[in-house]
């Protein structure tokens, strides 16, 4: 079960990921060239998921969406990565850090992600870069967490002991041996934020505090067409199936690094 | 078990003062202010600026910082701008409404995600297991303001079985709350389902596993009695400290499915109120939302050390 | 200014009954009496104290409750509501208004003079349009049922500013006008009488039983005109989904739908349990320039986008299957619409486009475009991004919410094209849509033809030579493409067929209409 589920999440992952970034040769149509006698029609031989109110075809959207939406997904794992790692390990290892460090990721968290994500956003401005860092704010306190958790234990073991005794000064302990042992909970964690902000980024895009058009996302493409659910659903139905194959394939590669990578480790 | 309560309230005061920090700063830092929302398109900048004067937002910032403490401590959180009345009346107003959608969708978490869960583990390996397995992590999967318009769409437009919106009160009509609230509680709930579902199914593989399941299923136990009387009560304990990040999520979630549903709950309040610039209510929304989310991770903290005395440390 | 003297009057009041015009009802059936009709509007209204606000929301509620000295009639001129007539001297800087006898507030009292005189200056001190009244030296009561406003100089468009809906000069009884904002009760002389308010949820109002409708008038006619209430309640309820307001719609829970998008009103027009109605024109889509950043203080660069854009193509897809292209500055039914200027409307010419680039000081720069975040408006400015990048004009659409975007707006940094509807002004009239470009409010940046104009017209008591002013003002606009008027569009009302004699107008009316069992 678990070699499998990181098979099919990896599989499903790269799938997503190779399409999205040959979207310019894949894409029949230029996605946001309008074609206004065109608009809403329902999906044909011409255009697979059909169009939009603006005449555009929606399968070329969706799949520069998809790049777009990886794109954010990627720059959120980054920026939490080491937002999340710096954070983490300054708390973890120096005591003195601690506390102020955790009661204020502890403040962050107690609001819902989301809604900090949406304060963060309306607070920015919407674009692609500000969604990208309300995410990451939304996603970060955690992150830091788990990487504490991990600094913690290992602080205290004997080869840390052992190795301080030899001389090396802190920053080197700290980056040399502990962090690594960071690594495996925090690369479980940060497959789960792509995950988290591909759909985030909808519920962003969807309020109105995400990314503006004409720029496809998933889920500004799915906000674009709430207005015309009644009569043209595939507007909203096709960039949403997309986002549930993205997010199955991170999770179930989530899982599947979690089951190889750390099994017993800080689980939440 | 006293002491431990006073250290985790004590661990909080620092956090409180954080949240309400967070909760105030905000609105210096979004741009724009509600004198926009009174006024049509073409509101000049000296209309805009004569409907500021009279809200008292043209105050300087520390001033206004110093009264919204003052005021906090004595209990009261303000007065909108744009609702008519006090934010902890517009608060208490809707409170019914995303409790019965969170309170809803939780139920129907817990219900159909330990059931899952159970079955999964206790059939491991069969297919029932994998295709639970499956669904659980495609739940997990799906956007819930999505899923939230794709089911309007096939059952309150299509088939009619329920409206596309609006919320009646429990005190109304039964009836009518039930109808109102059952589809947007569901389709908060799906996402909580598929994690109570793994979560269950985890706990209770571990548990099944472990020598004194072992035991009362060689003294003759029947199974049902041998997962009912030992395997579940230890797997409630994981399944405790998960009902403590299921309360954010559940929170979270109501904010967008108010939205998609028009339930006037207090997640859609605290979205308007950011969209609209109502100052106050996002001062306050935020704050309470915090607390609340504080208040029940403590219940949950306090109820794991009830069950589990070695936290208690 | 003939028409609002006494004589006046009697050309419209009882004008209409020498006509022999049909008394309101006896169309085709008798009105049922009894129920509550229910409007599903788009957004909540921020107060429902009129004076306060000059959101369209709140005017759906406000004006069932209220009524003012003068009102808009179904085209939209000024005709008496409350008042009964007025009398202008001929210096033109007094109006006496006869008030009418007889009209009850909520609470019972009988209107008066001191009535009218606190609203109005109520009004003048926490009006979200105070400088509607500017020109007001002082209001008095003169008399058992008259009062006596005195301007500081001569304003043609005085009564055009009284009548005004945007954010009604309503009259309250004096008691209430006289208490803090806060504590105001939501009392006044309209056919309806406030119930109950639930901001995020609705507002429900109910049959005042002691209103009186205007004697001087036999017929429904604007926000004036004869206000017979046949339902009992009527409830606005407030839902920003358009597929919730539809769904409401469907399952009975609405009766009336504000707006709704144009394929869903083509398909309820083939369904017979629904009415659809085409409300066109409702408004202008307006492209603002802001003159005092570069290139867009060039009027070769402004002609120049001008020019290039096929209007057909972004009013079609913004405002599917609900515009007209007309390029008036006021609607097509305004007695003041007119065609000059117009041979530059819609040009759609790239090439001579190019040409007015190449000598304009444009020189390739990204420019930035605001919008707020409806969709309306963000594929306005797509579309028109997309159009002006043909001839090589590079556009960054930046959008925003409406707090943020109307705050950048009215600043000279940040922005050099803006986007959104004017809906009121063009109903409002000529005054108000020249008051707009006025000191440059909404160009930032002085244009002392268009100030001149403006003075001129609100100096000019001959209609006439109003229509001639008017007429220069247009031409003035597309010459010099101070701002671009894209096209009239409107909105789709649908109400249940079991609704009767509805007739659209700027806000769902709900007095002459009833409803089928």
């Amino acid at each position: 079960m678990r070699n499998r589920s990181f098979a099919v999440g990896a599989g499903l992952v790269c799938f997503v990921a190779v399409v999205a970034c040959l979207a310019g040769l894949l894409a029949p149509f230029d996605p946001m060239r309008s074609n206004f006698r065109l608009r809403l029609a329902p999906p044909s031989a011409a255009h697979w998921f059909g169009t939009d109110h603006f005449g555009r075809d929606l399968f070329s959207r969706v799949l520069y969406g998809g790049r777009v939406s990886l794109e954010i997904g990627f720059f959120v794992v980054v920026v939490t990565g080491v937002a999340g790692t710096l954070i983490g390990a300054l708390a973890g290892y120096f005591r003195a850090l601690d506390n102020p460090l955790m009661r204020l990721m502890d403040a962050l968290m107690a609001f819902p992600a989301i809604l900090l994500a949406i304060v963060v956003s309306a607070v920015l401005g919407a674009s692609v870069v500000n969604v990208v860092l309300a995410l990451a704010v939304a996603t970060t306190p955690h992150t830091a967490r788990i990487v504490r958790g991990s600094v913690l234990v290992v602080r205290e073991m004997e080869y840390v002991e052992a190795a301080r005794a030899l001389g090396a000064g802190d920053l080197r302990l700290l980056f040399g041996h502990v962090l690594v042992n960071a690594l495996a909970p925090l690369i479980v964690r940060l497959s789960y934020v792509f995950a988290i902000a591909i759909l985030a980024e909808a519920v962003l895009s969807y309020i109105g505090v995400g990314p503006p058009p004409p720029t496809p996302t998933f889920g500004n493409i799915i906000a674009g067409g709430r207005d015309f659910m009644n009569t043209a659903p595939w507007v909203m139905i096709f960039p949403g199936l997309a986002i549930v194959v993205s997010v199955l394939g991170l999770n179930l590669l989530g899982d599947g690094l979690r089951d190889v990578l750390d099994p017993r480790g800080v689980r939440t | 078990m006293l002491r431990f309560l006073a250290r985790r309230l004590l661990a909080s005061v620092p956090v409180l003062a954080l949240v309400s920090l967070l909760s105030f700063g905000v609105i210096w830092l979004v741009p724009g202010d509600p004198a926009a929302a009174f006024l049509d398109a073409s509101a000049t900048p000296a209309q805009l600026a004569r409907i500021r004067h009279q809200l008292g937002l043209d105050q300087p910032f520390y001033l206004q910082m110093v009264s919204w403490y003052e005021r906090i401590l004595h209990g009261d959180l303000g007065q909108s701008i744009l609702l008519n009345r006090g934010v902890a009346q517009a608060l208490w107003e809707r409170l019914p409404v995303t409790l019965s959608l969170a309170g809803l969708a939780l139920v129907f978490a817990v219900l159909l995600g330990t059931t899952a869960g159970l079955l999964a583990a206790m059939r491991h390996g069969s297919w029932a297991d994998q295709s639970i397995t499956v669904l659980a992590l495609l739940g997990l999967s799906v956007p819930d303001f999505w899923l939230g318009l794709v089911l309007i769409f096939a059952f309150a437009v299509g088939l009619g079985w329920f409206p596309a919106g609006g919320y009646v009160p429990m005190g109304q009509s039964f009836w009518g709350w039930w109808h109102s609230i059952a589809l947007p509680a569901f389709a908060l709930a799906v996402v909580q389902v598929g994690f109570i579902a793994r979560m269950t199914r985890s706990a209770m593989l571990e548990v099944l596993h472990q020598d004194f399941i072992r035991t009362a299923d060689a003294k003759g136990l029947p199974w049902s009695v041998v997962v009912a009387r030992h395997g579940l009560p230890n797997a409630l304990v994981p399944i405790l400290t998960v009902t403590g990040i299921i309360a954010g999520g559940l929170l979270g979630g109501a904010v967008v499915i108010e939205q998609v549903f028009s339930l006037p709950g207090i997640g859609r309040l605290i979205i308007d109120a950011i969209l609209s610039r109502d100052f106050p209510v996002i001062q306050g929304g935020l704050l309470f939302v915090a607390v609340v989310y504080l208040a029940v991770n403590l219940v949950v903290d306090v109820l794991y050390a009830v069950v589990d005395p070695r936290v208690r440390l | 200014m003939a028409k609002w003297t006494r004589r006046g009057l009697l050309r419209t009041g009882s004008g209409l009954a020498a006509l022999g015009v049909a008394p309101a009802l006896a169309q085709t059936e008798t009105p049922r009496r009894g129920g509550d009709v229910i409007v599903a509007i788009a957004q909540a209204p921020p107060s429902i104290d009129a004076h306060l606000t000059s959101a369209s929301a709140a005017r759906d509620i406000t004006l069932h409750l209220y009524e003012t000295l003068y009102a808009r009639d179904e085209n939209g001129a000024p005709v008496p509501d409350l008042a009964q007539g007025v009398k202008v001297s001929g210096d033109g800087l007094s109006y006496a208004f006869a008030l009418r006898s007889g009209v009850k507030f909520h609470n019972g009292k009988t209107m008066g003079p001191q009535d009218v005189v606190a609203s109005i200056e109520r009004y003048r001190k926490v009006g979200a349009s105070a400088n509607l009244l500017d020109a007001v030296d002082t209001v008095q009561a003169t008399g058992d049922s008259e009062v006596t406003i005195k301007l500081n100089k001569v304003q043609s468009t005085f009564i055009d500013n009284l009548s005004s809906p945007r954010a009604p000069i309503a009259i309250y009884p004096a008691e209430e006008a006289a208490k803090p904002v806060k504590d105001f009760s939501f009392i006044g002389t309209g056919p309806f009488k406030f119930v109950e308010y639930a901001p995020d949820s609705h507002v429900k109002l109910a049959r005042f039983a002691d209103y009186v409708p205007n004697p001087n008038y036999s017929k429904r006619d604007g926000f004036a005109g004869r206000k017979e209430v046949f339902v009992d309640s009527a409830t606005f309820r407030f839902m920003p989904e358009a597929g919730a307001r539809l769904a409401a719609l469907r399952t009975g829970e609405t009766h009336i739908v504000e707006t709704v998008d144009g394929p869903s009103a083509k398909q309820l027009q083939s369904e017979a349990a629904y009415k659809v109605f085409k409300v066109l024109p409702f408004y202008l889509q307006v492209a603002k320039f802001n003159h005092a950043q570069a290139p867009c203080g060039d009027v070769n660069f402004r002609r120049a986008v001008a020019a290039a854009l096929n209007m057909e193509e972004t009013m079609a897809i913004a405002f599917p299957d609900i515009y007209e292209l007309n390029g008036g500055w006021v609607f097509g039914n305004s007695p003041y619409y007119t065609k000059a200027g117009l041979e530059l409307y819609n040009l759609a010419d790239p090439a001579k486009a190019k040409a007015l680039l190449q000598k304009s000081s444009y020189k390739g720069e990204t420019l930035t475009f605001i919008v707020d975040n409806t969709r309306e408006d963000m594929d306005t400015a797509t579309d028109i991004k997309e159009q002006l990048g043909q001839i090589g004009i590079k556009i960054d659409v930046k959008v925003s919410d409406w707090p943020t975007v109307s705050k950048i707006g009215f600043t000279p940094n940040g922005w050099h094209f803006w986007t959104h509807g004017f809906g009121i002004e063009p109903y409002e009239g000529p005054a108000t849509v020249m008051s707009v470009w006025v000191n440059g409010i909404s160009m930032l940046k002085d244009d002392p033809e268009i100030d001149r104009m403006f003075a001129d017209y609100t100096g000019e008591m001959d209609q006439g030579k109003r229509r001639e002013i008017f007429a220069r003002f247009q031409t003035h606009m597309y010459e010099n493409a101070v701002a671009m008027q894209l096209g009239n569009y409107g909105l789709f009302q649908v109400t249940t067929a079991k609704l009767k004699n509805f007739v659209p107008y700027r806000i769902p009316r709900l007095w002459g209409v009833w409803l089928e069992s």
